[in-house]
């Protein structure tokens, strides 16, 4: 397990540096000059070229791409702002406040979105996906299907504005979204995220319907479900017991990913409902050409998919006791 | 920007991450096209008659500012855009949505006072007049009004004023206006002096007391009472100077104090217990407190409005304007008539021929008489969004004369007939139009509306659609390969003396002379106006030389004008958009009971 383990955080740290090395570089190709946005409407050339310094851009690309690298692990000195600490991911061109404090303060938002709608869609999809299983053909079944494949359809944009526009503002059942801390009040935290909650939920949970049907229904005619039947386990027993493990494990890796690329950012939920999350920050740090929010919230969301990857792998040695991680 | 586009408008307001939303040319969707509104019967001519703005006098510029009426003081109010502001040092800051949450906390020796609906006077804000001249225009000198403090009680002093003005050409500041700072040294001015940090002082700005600061410029300069205005010159204390830093802890002399602030969420204001309204003609100041939430999108921003629930009453947005998806329902919605704000836009909007390539003047006053501006303007979003304009200069701009030598208004549908005959005159008759444009639905559409319009003429257009992110990069090149484009360009302050001088200025790659007009005659008398004196003889030749230019030369085709389309929660009081800055303004906000 410490073998495995070693082996896949070195490969992790390799991924990650080689997408900033990608990001960074790519983020030159594009033709939109951060330095001409901290320059006035009339920008002088000489102000332009003071800009481009202050902002560390008239260094080679290189150089600029080894110093932000350093900035993460011993911290950076900036001209006039002072030192920034480690782990400095820089200051944001935009708003000129360091990027990991904003990112520490939009966490919460994106973990709490991930955590309620992951809560929500796990336990209706794979439930949902159980029933439809072992009442195979029947009404139920159909229902599953058909309100899956719905769910699979539609996007958040649409359901998410069609739910602002009816449930918020037109017949005002339930309060405009907003996050409120878990530490402050747990039920309005709950509360204030429970529609996006649901939204998202939505469009995540008819995946897991549809791979949790066909995975159990496949599982219900194996060989070894049969022979535990045919001693006379109850059929309870057998689906919680058997069935049901041999079902889960193509569900977490699905799981894993789901969960890893919401903490990457909800974009388009946190837009559709005014939430300010992990999702907004990069939407907006590409939009504004903001070079070092974009470098953090693309390593974020690399990292997460990375992390999650690894806790999946050593999940399957748990669940499949066939699987070993050496 | 609201995405922060680089299309050309945004470039009027680089700094700002507002406006995009609000002015990003072709970007607005638009509603359907065919039906112009019909539920607002309103008298467009006297709805957007331009703002009169006149140079006030010393009582004029004492406290306290006149009240909206029906104003209520105390409670809180809360106020939702999309972004937060980027600057909190008032040297930093050069976009109008940026200097307008300025008015809050900051304040100028000059500034523009509301005297009645549509009526500004340029008064005093920290000085006791708008400044007294001499040295034919040269001079200016500014006393400061008695007892003017800081957030902590200490003295605001000629001091302060001379090291605000110092500081600016240190290196760290890039985003503000040059103008002053150019007018006391040289055209680039940070190569004249390095700033205060060093310990030595700029010379052309004299303090001979604690409450008079005397500026001495190299050559006249009529309004710098004007430019003084801008939030780039704010007062900033020497004493709390943190040189970088101070753009996250700013000193207020306004009437409020950032009390908490959460970059890109929410801020709150508290009042400043040492700001006193008998020393400032401009702000009413009249909430007790300020909550502002960033992060909504003009869509929600639209919604929260027109639902009106809960403390969305007590709500209003600074930019934020009417989702185009929206805004025929909210425009045909006559309960929301009352609280819906329309205001053209100030800038100027022009469809510019490269004078390079589209020699013949003929040809180019032929496409001013055969333009399809009905069309353009059905498309734009009809006579709700947009205005007719046939000057070069916005109707907003002082001295603006209004004219219609190409009879724009007269036959908005376009006179074939006279653009023929023109043609028939000039040195081509079937001349070919290369059209560069902003590639956006709405863009296209407007485009095969000019190319089907000027065919009828004779005129073969061939567009040319371009990339909304490189636009104003590729059209602002000298050499473009284009004989018409669209350009945008906003004055610094509503005269015309950062409009002529910038787009009939000098011509290079980036910059904004994009028609690359280079007359000897229009130069000098640009040259002329800017050295005249009087601030009202000037504005007036600059209304003479707008039509002149218009007869002579012909450098475009003037576009339309954007009206802005804002809503607020009932009970917001005093809530007004500015036709200077295109925002709503703090100074006139209340909350009623």
């Amino acid at each position: 397990m410490l073998r495995f383990l070693t082996r896949r955080t070195l490969g992790a740290a390799v991924i990650l540096l080689i997408i900033a090395a990608v990001t960074f570089f790519l983020f030159f190709a594009v033709p939109a000059d951060p330095a001409r946005l901290a320059c006035g409407k009339v920008c002088p050339p000489e102000t332009l070229a003071q800009a481009r310094h202050n902002l560390g851009m008239d260094q080679p690309i290189f150089v600029q791409f080894v110093t932000w690298l350093g900035g993460i692990f011993v911290g950076r000195d900036y001209e006039g702002l002072g030192h920034c600490p480690a782990p400095c991911l820089g200051y944001s061109f935009v708003n000129h406040a360091p990027v990991f404090a904003t990112i520490v303060d939009r966490m919460p938002v994106t973990i709490s979105l991930t955590i309620g709608s992951a809560i929500i869609f796990l336990v209706f999809g794979v439930g949902t996906g159980i029933i439809a299983a072992l009442n195979q053909g029947k009404p139920l079944d159909k229902i599953a299907s058909v309100s899956s494949l719905i769910g699979a359809s539609v996007q958040i944009y649409f359901v998410g504005t069609l739910a602002m526009y009816f449930l918020v503002y037109q017949w005002q059942v339930i309060e405009r979204p907003q996050y409120v801390p878990f530490t402050d009040d747990p039920l309005q935290w709950a509360y204030g995220l429970l529609l996006p909650w649901i939204v998202l939920a939505i469009i995540f949970t008819a995946n897991y319907t549809r791979m949790t049907r066909s995975t159990m229904v496949e599982q219900m005619s194996e060989d070894y479900v049969r022979t535990a039947r045919a001693k006379g386990m109850s059929s309870r027993a057998v689906i919680l017991r058997f069935a049901l493990r041999g079902t889960i494990t193509p569900i977490v890796t699905i799981f894993g990913i789901d969960v890893a690329s919401l903490i990457g950012g909800a974009i388009i939920t946190e837009t559709t409902f005014s939430l300010q999350g992990i999702g907004r920050l990069s939407i907006q740090a590409v939009l504004n050409s903001d070079l070092p929010m974009l470098m953090a919230t693309v390593l974020l969301a690399a990292a997460a998919i990375v992390v999650f990857n690894v806790i999946v792998d050593a999940l399957y040695a748990v669940i499949d006791p066939r699987v070993r991680l050496s | 920007m609201s995405a922060r586009t680089r299309s050309a408008l945004a470039v009027l307001a680089i700094g700002s991450l507002a406006l995009t939303a609000a002015c990003s040319k072709g970007n607005a969707g638009g509603p359907a096209t065919s039906s112009a509104p019909t539920a607002s019967k309103t008298n467009l001519t006297e709805l957007f008659a331009p703002a009169k703005i006149t140079i006030g006098t010393a009582d004029d510029s004492k406290g306290p500012s006149i009240p909206p009426e029906g104003v209520v003081k105390g409670g809180t109010v809360n106020m939702i855009d999309r972004d937060d502001y980027p600057h909190f040092d008032p040297a930093r800051v050069y976009d109008n949505v940026t200097s307008n949450f300025h008015e809050l906390i900051t304040r100028q020796l000059t500034g523009y006072k509301r005297v009645a609906k549509g009526e500004y006077k340029v008064v005093g804000d920290l000085a006791t007049d708008a400044g007294q001249v001499s040295d034919g225009g040269k001079t200016w000198t500014f006393t400061l009004k008695d007892g003017l403090k800081w957030q902590d009680g200490s003295p605001l002093t000629s001091g302060d004023v001379k090291w605000s003005i110092e500081r600016l050409f240190a290196p760290y500041i890039t985003e503000g206006p040059p103008y002053v700072q150019q007018w006391l040294t040289q055209e680039d001015y940070k190569k004249s002096y390095g700033g205060p940090y060093g310990g030595k002082q700029l010379d052309g700005v004299d303090t001979p007391d604690g409450k008079t600061v005397v500026f001495h410029f190299k050559s006249p300069h009529a309004d710098a009472n004007y430019a003084l205005a801008m939030t780039g010159y704010g007062i900033v204390p020497k004493a709390k100077d943190t040189k970088e830093k101070y753009d996250k802890e700013p000193f207020s002399s306004g009437p409020y104090i950032i009390a908490k602030h959460t970059v890109d969420k929410s801020m709150d204001l508290e009042r400043n217990p040492n700001w006193d309204p008998a020393s400032d003609p401009l702000r009413g100041a009249y909430p007790d407190k300020w909550h502002l939430e960033f992060g909504f999108q003009a869509l929600a921003v639209t919604d929260r409005f027109v639902a009106d629930s809960g403390d969305d009453k007590k709500t209003f947005s600074f930019y934020s304007h009417v989702a185009a998806e929206r805004t025929q329902a909210v425009v045909e919605n006559a309960a929301l008539q009352s609280r819906l704000l329309k205001q053209p836009s100030p800038y100027g909007d022009y469809y510019y021929f490269n004078l390079d390539r589209v020699k013949d003047i003929k040809i180019r006053q032929a496409i001013n008489y055969a333009w399809p501006t009905r069309q353009i303007q059905q498309i734009s979003g009809g006579p709700v969004s947009t205005v007719v304009n046939s000057t070069i200069l916005n109707p907003s701009v002082s001295g603006w004369q209004d004219y219609d030598v190409f009879g724009l208004k007269q036959h908005p549908e376009g006179d074939i007939a006279k653009a023929k005959e023109l043609l028939a005159q000039s040195s081509n008759p079937k001349p070919t139009i290369v059209y560069g444009f902003n590639d956006t639905p709405t863009e296209q559409r407007i485009t095969v509306a000019i190319k089907n319009q000027l065919a009828k003429a004779g005129i073969t257009v061939v567009a040319k659609p371009m990339n909304t992110k490189t636009w104003y990069d590729s059209t602002s090149k000298v050499d473009n390969g284009l004989d018409m484009y669209w350009g945008g360009w906003g004055a610094d302050w509503p005269t015309a003396a950062t409009v002529f001088p910038v787009i009939f200025g000098p011509v290079h790659d980036g910059g904004y002379n994009q028609s690359h007009l280079n007359d000897p005659a229009v130069k000098a008398e640009i040259a002329r106006i800017q050295t005249l004196p009087n601030v009202d003889e000037a504005n007036k030749a600059w209304g003479e030389l707008d039509k002149k230019i218009m007869e002579t030369i012909t450098p475009l085709v003037p576009a339309l004008n954007d009206v802005g389309l804002q809503l607020h929660g009932s009970l917001v009081g005093g809530a007004e958009t500015d036709p200077i800055s295109w925002v709503v303004s703090p100074n006139t906000i209340f909350v009623k009971q």
